[in-house]
């Protein structure tokens, strides 16, 4: 009866687990190499950020605060970036693009 | 109207003592630059292009907070008034720093090899190599009217870099396309320094100023509305960690007047209450850091191990005060006392830093930020500093300094507080500790529902009608 019980349970939490996937974000520190918007009042851009490993990748930018940084140039290619995103629909979407913290 | 209604309360706190003046209507300014034409004939060559309309102005900006980063100071304990003071020369434990000891430079590598040419002056609007506080026709030369005035400013031409000679420069964006959209500052060019001092985005003062988290800039209004300079002279509040001062006060009444309610019980508390108290209920950004143990970053350089909140999302503390400040090396915080007649309660934001204080005297120690950014190594940073200053044989030991902020933004109407949100048993304020006794609480019913009950029924009721 015990085992039954302790079935039944790992199967539930194994269904919740499935139905609401708590996805943590990706994380990427890396050089802007190129930054792509189609015009200062842009809905979307994408950001290519290389890490230290050399390994480049493609952020989907879509908030207003970067888009707006990326029409200014405040976020400029050279600039190190730490990024946070998500994997939706094939892209990987930015949930936080930041430069590095501290004082400068 | 519009006019009337700008002034008012973005900037510091309400100045419980003096009083602004209401500010007279001022016409609109033109829709478009009337310089345009010229720029595009002669092109842009900085202040020289300005001066040919706006004679004079670049000489008066180098006596401006924004350009000296000091300015005498008359309301606080314990400095000296024949000098200034400000984030050139200051010790306070939220920078822990000051255009001094942390000039703009290009610090030691860090353990990956990396370097950056960092500093607190940063954001002064020059070139470093004519930086705060320099005067003369290379200074005035060397104003970046732009980075305030220009709606369309290149910030990637703003980067700081070496010269032929290796001085440190800082880069301005010139060009024709920018000047071409000078008129009054927006949000964004106050913001792109005033939101990220002390260490990123919404540290230091932890308001955000959008539509979202203020009733002004809901109703479209911007910084220069309230904080609208004459002669460059930025008029600002009283804050008790805000010294530097252009001379020039604002305050809520500007605008509001004294009795803005048209409820006398409401009004009735103007005469305590500064207004930021019921309608600014929140304060946000960095509750506490520690400058004696930096946190690693995963660039492999290090910053101040720093605890922080978001807009918002902090509640203010109470306090009476004057004008006047407490300054020493453990407080930095508002003076004043119930029934001295130029105090009145304001909400503050309440910090608390962790640095070195020099064993001997006793007094705070500055840091330069180069070596603990690279290494981690705090105490090179004041060694650095001392060196500087030149101060011998410091001997640091950790100590916390508390620091009131002026809490001035965030304003809003909708949520402001209610009578049941201070006069109940678990209202915000503190009664006994600002200075009311047990019997006058009770007697009063400072703390009772019976204070208020009849007339917030009665505004209830009317809602629904």
């Amino acid at each position: 009866m015990k085992t039954l019980r302790l079935i039944a349970a790992a199967a539930v939490a194994f269904a919740l687990a499935a139905a609401s996937p708590a996805r943590a974000d990706e994380k990427v520190l890396g050089k802007v190499t190129k930054i792509e918007m189609s015009g200062k009042d842009a809905k979307v851009a994408t950001a290519t950020l290389q890490d230290e490993a050399g390994k480049s990748v493609v952020i989907t930018v879509e908030d207003k605060v970067t888009l707006d940084k990326f029409a200014d140039k405040r976020i400029t290619p050279g600039d190190e970036i730490k990024c946070k995103y998500v994997v939706k629909d094939g892209k990987n979407v930015a949930t936080f693009f930041k430069k590095p913290g501290g004082c400068s | 109207m519009r006019t009337l209604v700008l002034a008012a309360l973005a900037a510091a706190p309400l100045a419980a003592a003096p009083a602004a003046p209401p500010k007279p209507a001022l016409p609109p300014p033109p829709a478009e630059h009337q310089g345009r034409d010229y720029i595009k004939e002669n092109g842009y060559q900085g202040p020289k292009t300005c001066e040919v309309c706006h004679e004079g102005t670049a000489r008066k900006f180098l006596d401006t907070v924004h350009w000296k980063h000091a300015s005498k100071v008359t309301n606080v304990e314990g400095v000296d008034p024949k000098r200034e003071w400000g984030m050139k020369n200051r010790s306070y434990t939220f920078c822990n720093a000051n255009d001094i000891v942390n000039n703009l430079k290009e610090i030691p590598a860090n353990e990956k090899g990396k370097s950056k040419i960092v500093g607190c002056n940063s954001c002064h609007p020059g070139n470093h190599l004519s930086d705060v506080g320099s005067t003369g026709p290379e200074a005035e030369a060397a104003v970046d009217c732009l980075i305030c005035h220009a709606s369309s400013y290149d910030y990637s031409k703003r980067k700081a870099f070496k010269t032929a000679d290796g001085q440190v420069a800082m880069g301005q964006d010139r060009s024709v396309e920018a000047a071409l959209t000078v008129g009054k500052p927006t949000v964004k060019a106050c913001m792109t320094c005033h939101e990220a001092a002390g260490g990123g985005p919404l540290v230091k003062r932890g308001f955000a100023f959008d539509a979202e988290h203020d009733v002004h800039a809901a109703k479209g209004m911007v910084c220069v509305d309230c904080h609208g300079a004459k002669d460059h002279k930025v008029p600002t509040g009283f804050d008790p960690n805000n010294w530097a001062n252009d001379g020039l006060r604002l305050s809520c009444a500007g605008c509001h007047g004294e009795k803005p309610h048209g409820d006398p019980d409401y009004d009735r508390h103007t005469a305590v209450l500064a207004c930021q108290t019921c309608h600014i209920t929140t304060t946000g950004g960095a509750v506490a850091k520690d400058f004696t143990s930096w946190t690693k970053l995963e660039t492999g350089f290090y910053e101040p191990s720093t605890i922080k909140r978001a807009a918002a999302d902090n509640r203010p503390a109470y306090a009476w005060f004057s004008g006047e400040v407490v300054n020493t090396p453990h407080l930095i915080g508002p003076k004043g006392k119930r029934g001295d007649g130029k105090s009145k309660i304001f909400p503050f934001k309440v910090y608390e830093g962790h640095a070195y204080f020099d064993r001997t005297t006793g007094k705070l120690l500055l840091m330069d930020f180069a070596q603990p950014t690279a290494t981690g190594d705090t105490k090179a940073g004041v060694a650095s500093a001392a060196k500087t200053l030149g101060l011998k044989n410091v001997d640091p030991v950790p100590g916390w300094q508390t620091i009131y902020f002026a809490n001035s933004h965030l304003v809003t109407r909708t949520k402001a507080l209610t009578c049941d949100r201070c006069h109940s048993a678990t209202g915000v304020l503190d009664f006994q500790a600002l200075g009311y006794s047990k019997a006058e609480i009770e007697k009063r019913g400072l703390r009772g529902a019976g204070l208020w009950f009849d007339k917030l029924l009665k505004k209830e009721q009317g809602k629904d009608e």
